[in-house]
């Protein structure tokens, strides 16, 4: 299947690239593994009580023609073979089905929601293997502050000037993150919507 | 650490973040009912402890697998729940009348293989009467409301041996078809159509040597035993066939691919990849040029596509729309993919029937708008996967329910 951009990611950051990206008139996938945080229902579990139900968001993307696939993730990636350019993304659901687009967006969000995944060896950013801003020193990933910033919190995917993605120390050019997978301080609700839109800008400038 | 104590269905990954609750139909209809996150993992973990803390309200899930799809642990939530119906569950076994009722909706085979014969216009004529409904109601507890799919009087193996196999052996490329108990025994156009589809791409069909009921409705009313024999005679006759396992429906689909190993233990690795919905493996050869369709210039038609719940979880709903928008003249819609509420034989039962309307009603008053803004000037149809879902959606809003292939088949220039 093709796309014009697929962002990879339902929570808010992926939600508001996806916006930006369809009010311009593009073809966008959105991958959404589970039902986002952000995206939960709002009122009484009756769904006639509700003052919104789950999903609102994914399907206020659907009805703006994004292409949304609930509860499905990329696991796999093709790159070019100078590692410049991601070529074909592969998702649980659609199996050998490659999916191909201009752009990609990554917005997987951290720990939690394992956009980033941490193990006694280090940690690693599972769907491109993108380089991932860590302290090798197990012992420096906590303060013993309990109430200070963790720096943990900090670590996370590595980025270009242009806000490409880098694998290997290469610039991907049609890789872009947004959100909490990106290395840096934590960042609010705000913070990560004017994330995801901010990727979605820099993917208009070229596509 | 964690590697080694993963449990089956992956019940440790659960957060306890409670987005399963949100999403579950049955929960935002019936208290009673402990919702996918208490009845899932963490009853489970009680329920390994001491199976007495077993809860009969797990009678109530769907087995929709909403919740697995809201997951973002990706715990097999709705696996667990089923599971656990037929670990524990077993003692509850309805009995009685209600028990004879359980056993005749399960056994589609059974009952299928005698209806579905020259009896059949009698069958279906008498089941139809208001004195027939009022005595099933009154004695086994299938709702009045309800009318059983009706019975033909000729299954579709009968007529694809006796009109469609000699046809078949012009073809040098072939693919198997499991065709499911509702296009044999109630609905042969289903199949018939499903042949038409495939000789227009180019390749013929066959049959596979033996084919069972899936299993989903033994599976789901308590006869888990008898699921995995019939599974496992299928699984045999996957093996032995070469090529793709085609189907038209997506809860068979489901069973075969994903609770054949999940919940009835049976293991899948080697032909999974072979099962799939006909769209699925037609979707990928279309746009490779592979195959090609010749789609009539003077098809009208006004499609509104229904995500069933089985459908939903596989993620597969991209290649039957991709397909429908490539036929001119047909106008797609996407609905909301809610759950329409039948669950199979769960809303035939009358204790269930209303928790049954009561959850189909959002996706009946969007299928009711999205009528009424298509206008009279094309025919207007709801497109889905599941013949479940169809009865319930035609019972419920008076508007016919097709299968994707069937509109496919209708498309095709002769």
């Amino acid at each position: 299947m093709k796309f014009d951009i697929i962002v990879i990611g339902g929570g808010l950051a992926g939600c508001s690239a996806a916006d930006v990206l369809a009010e311009a008139g593009r073809k966008v996938a959105l991958f959404s593994e589970g039902l986002s945080l952000h995206d939960a229902s709002e009122g009484p579990a009756s769904h006639k009580e509700q003052t919104r139900p789950p999903y609102a968001a994914l399907s206020a993307l659907a009805a703006k023609g994004v292409t949304v696939f609930r509860g499905d993730s990329i696991i796999k990636a093709e790159l070019s073979e100078d590692g410049s350019l991601v070529t074909k993304v592969f998702s649980r659901n659609l199996g050998d089905e490659p999916l191909e687009a201009g752009a990609y967006v990554l917005a997987t969000g951290k720990f939690f929601s394992r956009g980033i995944i941490s193990n006694m060896e280090g940690m690693y950013e599972p769907v491109f293997d993108a380089d991932v801003e860590f302290e090798a020193d197990h012992s420096k990933w906590f303060s013993p502050d309990f109430f200070a910033l963790q720096p943990y919190e900090r670590f996370g995917v590595k980025t270009d000037a242009e806000g490409h993605v880098l694998k290997a120390g290469i610039s991907v050019v049609n890789l872009y993150a947004a959100g909490q997978v990106l290395a840096g301080d934590p960042m609010s609700d705000s913070e990560i919507e004017a994330s995801g839109k901010a990727a979605a800008q820099e993917v208009l400038k070229k596509l | 650490m964690q590697e080694t104590s993963i449990s089956t269905a992956n019940l440790e990954q659960c957060l306890k973040c409670n987005l399963c609750t949100l999403v579950c139909p049955m929960l935002a209809v019936n208290e009673q009912y402990p919702g996918p996150k208490k009845a899932g993992p963490d009853g489970e973990r009680y329920r390994i402890k001491d199976p007495e803390y077993y809860d009969y309200a797990l009678k109530y899930c769907l087995n929709c697998k909403r919740c697995e799809v809201a997951c973002p642990s990706g715990v097999k939530i709705g696996d667990m729940i089923q599971s656990a119906r037929i670990r524990y569950g077993s003692q509850s076994k309805v009995r009685g009348l209600h028990g004879l009722r359980d056993w005749t909706l399960a056994s589609t085979d059974f009952v299928g293989g005698i209806a579905a014969s020259p009896i059949a216009p009698v069958a279906n004529g008498v089941l139809r009467t208001g004195a027939a409904k009022a005595v099933l109601h009154g004695t086994l507890g299938v709702d009045k409301h309800r009318t059983f799919p009706k019975y033909s009087s000729k299954t579709f193996e009968t007529w694809f041996r006796k009109e469609a196999q000699a046809g078949q052996e012009a073809f040098e490329k072939k693919v198997n078809f499991f065709h499911g108990c509702y296009a044999n025994y109630n609905y042969p156009q289903l199949g018939k159509d499903f042949v038409k589809v495939v000789n227009a791409a180019g390749y013929g069909v066959s049959l596979l040597e033996r084919e069972k009921c899936c299993g989903i409705a033994l599976m789901s009313n308590g006869f888990a035993a008898k699921a995995a024999r019939q599974g496992k005679v299928n699984l045999e006759s996957f093996r032995k066939a070469e090529g793709p396992v085609l189907t038209v429906s997506s809860s068979c689909t489901h069973m075969m691919r994903e609770e054949y190993p999940e919940v009835l233990g049976l293991p899948n690795e080697d032909v999974k990849d072979r099962i799939m919905l006909l769209t699925r493996w037609l979707y990928p050869r279309l746009m490779s040029g592979e195959i090609k369709l010749n789609f009539r210039k003077d098809f009208h038609m006004r499609v509104a596509y229904h995500t069933a719940c089985h459908m939903q979880r596989m993620g597969w709903q991209q290649f039957t729309l991709e397909i429908l928008r490539m036929i001119p003249g047909l106008e797609l819609t996407l609905l909301e993919p809610n759950c329409c509420g039948i669950s199979g034989t769960f809303g035939f039962k009358k204790e269930n029937y209303p928790y049954s309307q009561k959850i189909g009603e959002t996706l009946f008053q969007e299928i009711r708008e999205a009528k009424a803004k298509a206008g009279d000037s094309a025919p207007f149809a709801v497109a889905t996967e599941c013949e479940t879902c169809k009865w319930q959606i035609e019972m419920s809003t008076g508007i016919p329910v097709m299968n994707p292939v069937s509109i496919i088949a209708q498309a095709l220039a002769e």
